[in-house]
């Protein structure tokens, strides 16, 4: 009795361990690249251990082909599942491939760039192909990186752009460019053409006196219409005066009353003064 | 006998002040169930919390009749919680033109769904609405070989265990995880893909080496690519969709995580020796919360803008600027948290802002937060208006994951400048010239009209002319 005790103890621990050790796991695994032509074909093995140390290149009618035999604890057998996960080492995208196994676990898988997601084909960095073995029970699963793929795309065909997709968040900021203030001239430049034009004044005024101009006339038209002439003279420089202040102060509504009733004034001190011209004129004084 | 009274009072008072907790879009929840007493005990913990938030629940049978959504044009209720139901349809009263148009007055929606039952049609064609898509077949079990509860599914591996889901990007606020360092389980669920929508976020996506199959036609293994629904990051176990009016809908994969039975069970993840207890509860609070408006909900208070200048009037948001005035925008707005109205904080990578602008935006300026109250935070930016003159808007155009869309616009108008309002021409420079131009022709008039009428014809040119 004890004896049988003990013997079913050992079966129990026995298997105990047995299922404690099993595994999933993969052999044979070889990858190939080939052209469409197929008249050339580069085989790589590699083990769960040791992956590949160079990456496969895969061109735009190439056929990337993986053959392996997944293992339970050596044995050949089915796992539930079995992938090939080819991530994008940038964004971390992962593309699953499932791998065509039969009952005695020999399994294969195609992949070409037809198949590869777009995000994955515009990758800068070369893709990395994970193979996950994994199934129902207690058997430990496998998740180990297995190989390499650099995308060559074709030089004919437009390269291959993706555009993400909206997601709300933080946009760039904006500052609006103004433009500039208007500017002006050196200062220099200004001085030089006003104080030019500033020039004329005393040219005119020397010109005009090297030419015989004088006022000897202003006290006989005083004396003959004083009010006359005072109002006239008198109007035609407050009008510039009017001007001046329309420029500085004034607005339209106030120089206009203003405006018109020295040009009243001007007309009717006007006809008495020029009147008073017009007698010296024929009484041939000028 | 005193002490005893007011502690009492006390009592009362903070048991009042609990049951007044409430959420901010209104308290009728409604629960559709195909056994309302099973699931009431089934799901009683999750239900006395809920409860205990302030709702006021109603129980339905799917295909009862006294069931309307809509009263006289007016929802009936303001959420939905729908248990997973046994059958192909769930009634005249639910048809997904009905849930849509709940979802569209700003209704919210709960949906759980199961592995162990087969998603009624009409649901699935709410989701296909939204662009929430469920494996073919309407069901489908997520499993992980690497990562499941060894104590409950230690052959099927259908109970996933998963740490707390934690920020879903860093300028998003994470509303969802308990603390650092929690697991949920995620017993017997089923996995949604989503569209490529804005309106579209995960809770909680499906570890990287999970998958998700149909447990009767696919027990051997997945044949190809073709009926691969999806593995790891592609399957979201917990998705939302908040639609442009705000209303919530969250789908959880699998009800059985808010069952009695796992709500607060202690799990064993593969390859670890301790017993974890789940944070289950304590997420689904939180999941719940934030569909029915709870968290996550942002308020506008007010607005003001200014003219910043010194001498400018100090009226508040007039109706016209000029170009390239300073000028002051403020904004306050408010967050409710579980049962009141707090100050909102913009997490750190992200920004408020605001846009001023026309058909495009001129300025787009981060608003900075100026002065926060207990109830409430004032964002504020200063900033020179463009010289183009028009007709503008200040947009706040906040619109972030898991949280409600605020679009605030006021329009202004921006007048050019008056004329009596440019520089004058003598401080202008270049001006001068002309100005001086402009002097000397005054003078040169009035001094020939005083030499023209005053002057004397001059004697030695005449004479000279004369003797020639």
């Amino acid at each position: 009795m004890r004896f049988l005790n003990s013997f079913i103890l050992g079966l129990f621990l026995a298997a105990g361990t047995a299922q404690a050790a099993t595994s999933w796991g993969f052999g044979d695994a070889a990858v190939s690249v080939s052209a469409k032509k197929a008249d050339s074909k580069v085989t790589e093995k590699f083990t769960e251990q040791s992956p590949l140390t160079s990456p496969l290149s895969l061109g735009s009618t190439d056929s990337l082909k993986l053959v392996l035999t997944t293992k339970e604890n050596g044995k050949g057998k089915r796992p539930h599942q079995a992938f090939l996960l080819i991530s994008e080492p940038n964004t971390g995208l992962e593309a699953p491939f499932p791998l065509d196994i039969k009952e005695d676990g020999k399994a294969k898988v195609d992949v070409s760039q037809k198949g590869l997601p777009v995000q994955l084909l515009a990758s800068s960095k070369a893709l990395k192909a994970s193979l996950v073995v994994g199934s129902f029970g207690s058997a430990a699963p496998l998740d180990v990186f297995a190989f390499e793929i650099q995308i060559k795309s074709d030089p004919n065909s437009p390269i291959q752009t993706y555009e993400k997709p909206l997601r709300y968040g933080k946009m760039p900021e904006i500052h609006h460019i103004f433009r500039g203030d208007p500017t002006s001239p050196p200062i220099v430049v200004s001085l030089v053409f006003a104080l030019a034009v500033a020039a004329t004044l005393p040219g005119l005024f020397i010109a005009w006196i090297a030419n015989g101009a004088n006022l000897s006339h202003l006290p006989k038209a005083m004396a003959a219409a004083p009010v006359s002439h005072a109002l006239f003279f008198g109007s035609i420089a407050a009008m510039e005066g009017v001007f001046f202040l329309y420029y500085s102060t004034w607005n339209l509504f106030q120089m206009l009353p203003a405006a018109g009733v020295l040009g009243g004034v001007a007309f009717l001190s006007g006809l008495k003064a020029l009147g008073e011209l017009q007698s010296r004129r024929l009484s041939g004084q000028r | 006998m005193r002490s005893l009274f007011t502690s009492l009072f006390l009592l009362l008072a903070g048991l009042a002040a609990l049951v007044h907790a409430t959420s901010s879009a209104g308290s009728r929840l409604l629960v559709i169930s195909d056994d309302v007493a099973a699931d009431k005990e089934t799901y009683s913990t999750f239900l006395g919390d809920v409860e205990s938030r302030g709702f006021d629940i109603t129980f339905e049978a799917p295909k009862s009749e006294s069931l309307k959504l809509f009263t006289l044009g007016e929802r009936s209720y303001d959420h939905i919680l729908l248990l997973p139901t046994k059958g192909k349809g769930i009634g005249p009263n639910l048809t997904p033109q009905a849930l849509l148009d709940f979802y569209n007055a700003e209704g919210n929606i709960l949906l759980t769904l199961s592995s162990t039952n087969t998603a009624p049609t009409s649901l699935v064609s709410v989701l296909l609405e939204l662009d929430i898509h469920l494996p073919s077949d309407r069901t489908g079990t997520v499993v992980d070989h690497f990562s499941y509860d060894t104590l409950s599914a230690a052959d099927l591996h259908d109970v996933l265990v998963l740490p707390a889901p934690g920020p879903y990007r860093e300028d998003v606020k994470d509303l969802f995880s308990p603390s650092e360092d929690t697991t949920l389980a995620f017993p017997r669920g089923v996995a949604q893909s989503l569209g490529s929508g804005a309106l579209l976020t995960p809770i909680l996506r499906a570890p990287r080496t999970a998958y998700s199959y149909n447990p009767k036609e696919q027990s051997e293994g997945i044949e190809s690519g073709d009926e691969l629904f999806g593995v790891g990051k592609q399957l979201s176990l917990i998705s939302t969709m908040q639609a442009r009016n705000s209303a919530r809908f969250t789908v959880v994969g699998s009800a059985e995580m808010l069952s009695d039975a796992w709500i607060e069970a202690e799990v064993q993840k593969t390859g670890t020796k301790d017993k974890v207890t789940v944070a289950n509860r304590e997420f689904a609070r939180r999941v719940s919360g934030w569909t029915f408006k709870e968290i996550g909900v942002l308020k506008v208070n007010w607005i003001e803008h200014h003219l910043n200048e010194i001498g400018g009037s100090n009226e508040s948001n007039p109706k016209i600027y000029k170009v390239k005035n300073d000028v002051t925008y403020s904004i306050s707005m408010s967050e409710y948290v579980w049962d009141s109205w707090t100050a909102f904080t913009v997490p750190d990578t992200d920004a408020l802002q605001l846009e001023f602008s026309m058909l495009s935006p001129f300025h787009r300026l981060p608003l900075h937060p100026v002065l926060s109250t207990s109830d409430s935070t004032i964002f504020s930016v200063s900033f020179k208006l463009p010289d183009q003159h028009g007709i503008f808007n200040f947009k706040v155009n906040y619109k972030r994951p898991f949280l409600t869309n605020v679009e605030e616009k006021n329009t202004v108008s921006v007048r050019h400048m008056a004329h009596d309002e440019w520089p004058r021409s003598y401080v202008i420079s270049g001006a001068w010239p002309w100005i001086s131009g402009v002097g000397v022709t005054v003078v040169g008039f009035v001094s020939f009209c005083a030499v023209w009428m005053y002057s004397a014809p001059a004697q030695s040119v005449a004479k000279g002319k004369k003797t020639q």
